[in-house]
């Protein structure tokens, strides 16, 4: 008995006296590592580790070290309610960042929205992720991706305004992402009274697009729209050339995925998509110092990103994490919050200078402004007008 | 006209895929009654197996090509070894389910920790554009795929039909009692002709993988499709594996385009809720009587 209360007294000694210096802030980073849509989340990842880690070389959050705790959730929405379990509830973390899929996102941040603890979205884009809580009196879901909302109009009007192609077809994935990038679509074509003259569904595997882009063909359609992900994108862009049928392809900013360029190689030439940063030209020093140091410690394949514009927005929503710690002076997920939505100082991101990016009512830093077209060239992605390439260094 | 000629050929194509999957069912069932569960997964590890020596050690497609069956060949005979003869010899009517689906299972969790999760591009050995045909655009590869699937299943007709070794594992089909009797070593066959098995398998991997993308999950839909199509043409007739393939393929083809790509599943399977309910031993089966 006696022992046993001398190692108690111990134990608690040693905690108390670890806790009187610097403490660790536990940040939850949570995305597909593996599988079809592993090039955004390791390229996510990589950018979080990055920002991560000068903000540790540079002295940490008010003294205190980041440490990032990773999860794979393998795109799995199951997958995603147990990581985000584990993270509120074994390792106590401070804040989330992370989601690539709009469905996992959907399902997984409740459990962050009930335990009171931030989760910024730094990939998905499904729009209702931010307003998915619309009666709680505080929403903890922040969001440093372009939102379905912001993108599926500006491929409306890529198609119907610039281009004058009013006989379009849609082709969506049978997943959350794709059906709700769908009715955003359809909702952004409404606007310019055009309705599609085929939308055409597909699973997440399938090898074969020919009945789609037949009806599609056979509706007379002169542009196809995409709301999909890099594998089946290939498909699509490769059926399109077995049938000779050559339109162009205007679609979410999937098609600047890997696996979509690489797959479909000469094929994939002239997709286009909204794009929050692109890799090359590197238009700023910050962007260009990114870019070098992102190449330097991850070395991609041929010098390229895999997915530029996740690793962007995963380090930017470290660097806005970070700032609304230290402004909170605290990791109190209340406190976070509301740091978040009132940042005092501007947070210098490579997306973009953030300025004041939240508010109590709008949790989107990326607006319609912030993002530009990119086109896919001979195996990577340029600006689609050359006067873009300065867009974004301007504040928001 | 144009458009059916289209849907048509890639129905062909699709149906040719499944059908070269389905024809290694028939080889093991034909010989122990019993079926490689894990087909669409050695279809699998033969695409992966194929990539990497194409792309790692920069062989040629077509030298590739005899590698790749030598290790399907290993492959199947390791899951007879390890997963169905234990249950053949206890005379277990259901061990060798478990124990296929089981390996299959395995060898895509290797696969993923080998390859990655990630679907990867097969570089093509012919040229990607397409030809015209009555109207319908079609890729060399996909013409190789059918031609190859054919020549493939003809080889081992061939070497059934007329060759002693052949006769051996025909007679063991036949009757396996009786053939041991003769001094056939019919577990030997059984071996056989699972690695058989596994090597079409291996080599509808690398047939296919041009036109998919490869990748440690493509089995699963491929060999769930294949199976269907060997229930709906009969597991004792290689005609029926052939013309099942072709309906599957085409079904679905002509469903996706007339009906709505979001049913393009669905007529298959009712097909084959059909065939189980009225002529459960396929389109082309012979009815087997068993007496007890």
């Amino acid at each position: 008995m006696n022992i046993r209360r001398h190692i108690f007294a111990v134990a608690t000694a040693a905690m108390l006296s670890t806790g009187a210096y610097a403490a660790d802030i536990k940040v939850g980073v949570i995305g597909p590592y593996t599988g079809g849509s592993s090039s955004m989340g390791v390229s996510m990842r990589d950018g979080v580790r990055l920002a991560a880690k000068e903000i540790n070389a540079a002295g940490g959050i008010n003294g205190n070290k980041i440490v990032l705790v990773e999860r794979d959730d393998e795109a799995k929405n199951e997958r995603g309610v147990q990581i985000a379990q584990e993270l509120i509830n074994n390792e106590k973390v401070a804040a989330a960042l992370g989601y690539i899929n709009t469905g996992v996102a959907l399902a997984s941040q409740r459990f962050f929205q009930d335990a009171k603890i931030p989760v910024i979205n730094n990939v998905a884009t499904g729009t209702l992720i931010t307003h998915q809580f619309p009666n709680a009196a505080e929403n903890y879901v922040f969001r440093t991706s372009a939102a379905d909302e912001i993108q599926a109009p500006m491929i409306a009007k890529e198609a119907v305004e610039k281009r004058g192609l009013k006989k379009v077809a849609i082709l969506a994935d049978s997943t959350n992402y794709g059906q709700l990038g769908r009715e955003d679509l359809e909702k952004a074509l409404k606007k310019y009274g055009v309705t599609p003259v085929a939308t055409e569904k597909f699973n997440i595997g399938d090898v074969d697009m020919t009945s789609q882009l037949l009806k599609a063909k056979n509706a007379g359609a002169e542009v196809i729209l995409t709301y999909a992900i890099g594998p089946e994108l290939a498909q699509i862009a490769n059926g399109m050339a077995k049938l000779g049928w050559k339109k162009p392809m205007i679609g979410s900013w999937t098609l600047s995925m890997a696996s979509f360029i690489d797959t479909a190689g000469k094929n994939g030439n002239g997709a286009t998509m909204p794009e929050t940063f692109i890799q090359q030209p590197a238009t700023t020093p910050k962007r260009k110092a990114f870019v070098d140091a992102y190449l330097k410690d991850f070395k991609p394949k041929n010098g390229v990103i895999a997915s530029p514009v996740s690793a962007a927005q995963g380090y930017d929503s470290v660097y806005l994490l970070a700032a609304a710690i230290k402004q909170a002076g605290n990791t109190d997920g209340p406190k976070i919050l509301a740091a978040l939505e009132n940042l005092s100082a501007p947070v210098d991101g490579v997306v973009m200078t953030y300025n004041k990016p939240f508010s109590k009512t709008d949790h989107e830093a990326i607006t319609a402004n912030d993002v530009v077209m990119g086109v896919v060239e001979n195996g990577r992605v340029e600006f689609l007008n050359a006067e873009d390439a300065t867009k974004g260094a301007k504040k928001k | 006209m144009e458009m059916f000629a289209q849907i048509l050929s890639s129905g062909i194509a699709v149906g040719m895929i499944y059908a070269v999957i389905a024809f290694g069912f028939q080889l093991t069932f034909a010989t122990s009654g019993t079926l490689n569960f894990g087909q669409g997964e050695a279809l699998m590890l033969g695409a992966l197996v194929g990539l990497t020596c194409v792309d790692t050690f920069g062989m040629n497609y077509w030298v590739m090509i005899p590698v790749v069956c030598l290790f399907g060949m290993l492959q199947g005979g390791f899951v007879e070894l390890i997963g169905v003869r234990p249950a053949i010899k206890i005379k277990s009517e259901f061990g060798w389910i478990m124990s296929t689906i089981a390996l299959g299972i395995i060898f895509k969790n290797v696969a993923e920790n080998i390859w990655g999760r990630d679907a990867l591009p097969f570089p093509s050995p012919l040229p990607m554009e397409p030809m015209s045909f009555l109207g319908a655009n079609i890729l060399p590869m996909e013409i190789l795929v059918v031609v190859g699937a054919l020549v493939m299943m003809l080889l081992v007709e061939f070497f059934n039909r007329k060759t002693i070794y052949g006769k051996a594992v025909v007679a063991t089909a036949n009757d396996r009692d009786a053939a041991g009797l003769m001094g056939i070593n019919t577990s030997m066959v059984i071996t056989f002709s699972y690695a058989l098995s596994s090597l079409t398998a291996a080599f509808a991997g690398v047939l296919i993988a041009p036109l998919t993308l490869t990748g440690a999950t493509m089995g699963g839909a491929l060999g769930l499709k294949a199976f269907a199509v060997a229930i709906i043409g009969g597991l004792s007739s290689g005609m029926g594996i052939i013309v099942g393939g072709l309906i599957l393929g085409i079904v679905e083809t002509a469903t996706g385009f007339y009906v709505s790509t979001g049913y393009k599943d669905v007529p298959g399977l009712i097909l084959l809720l059909l065939v189980l309910a009225y002529k459960p031993s396929g389109l082309f089966g012979k009815s087997a009587i068993k007496k007890v």
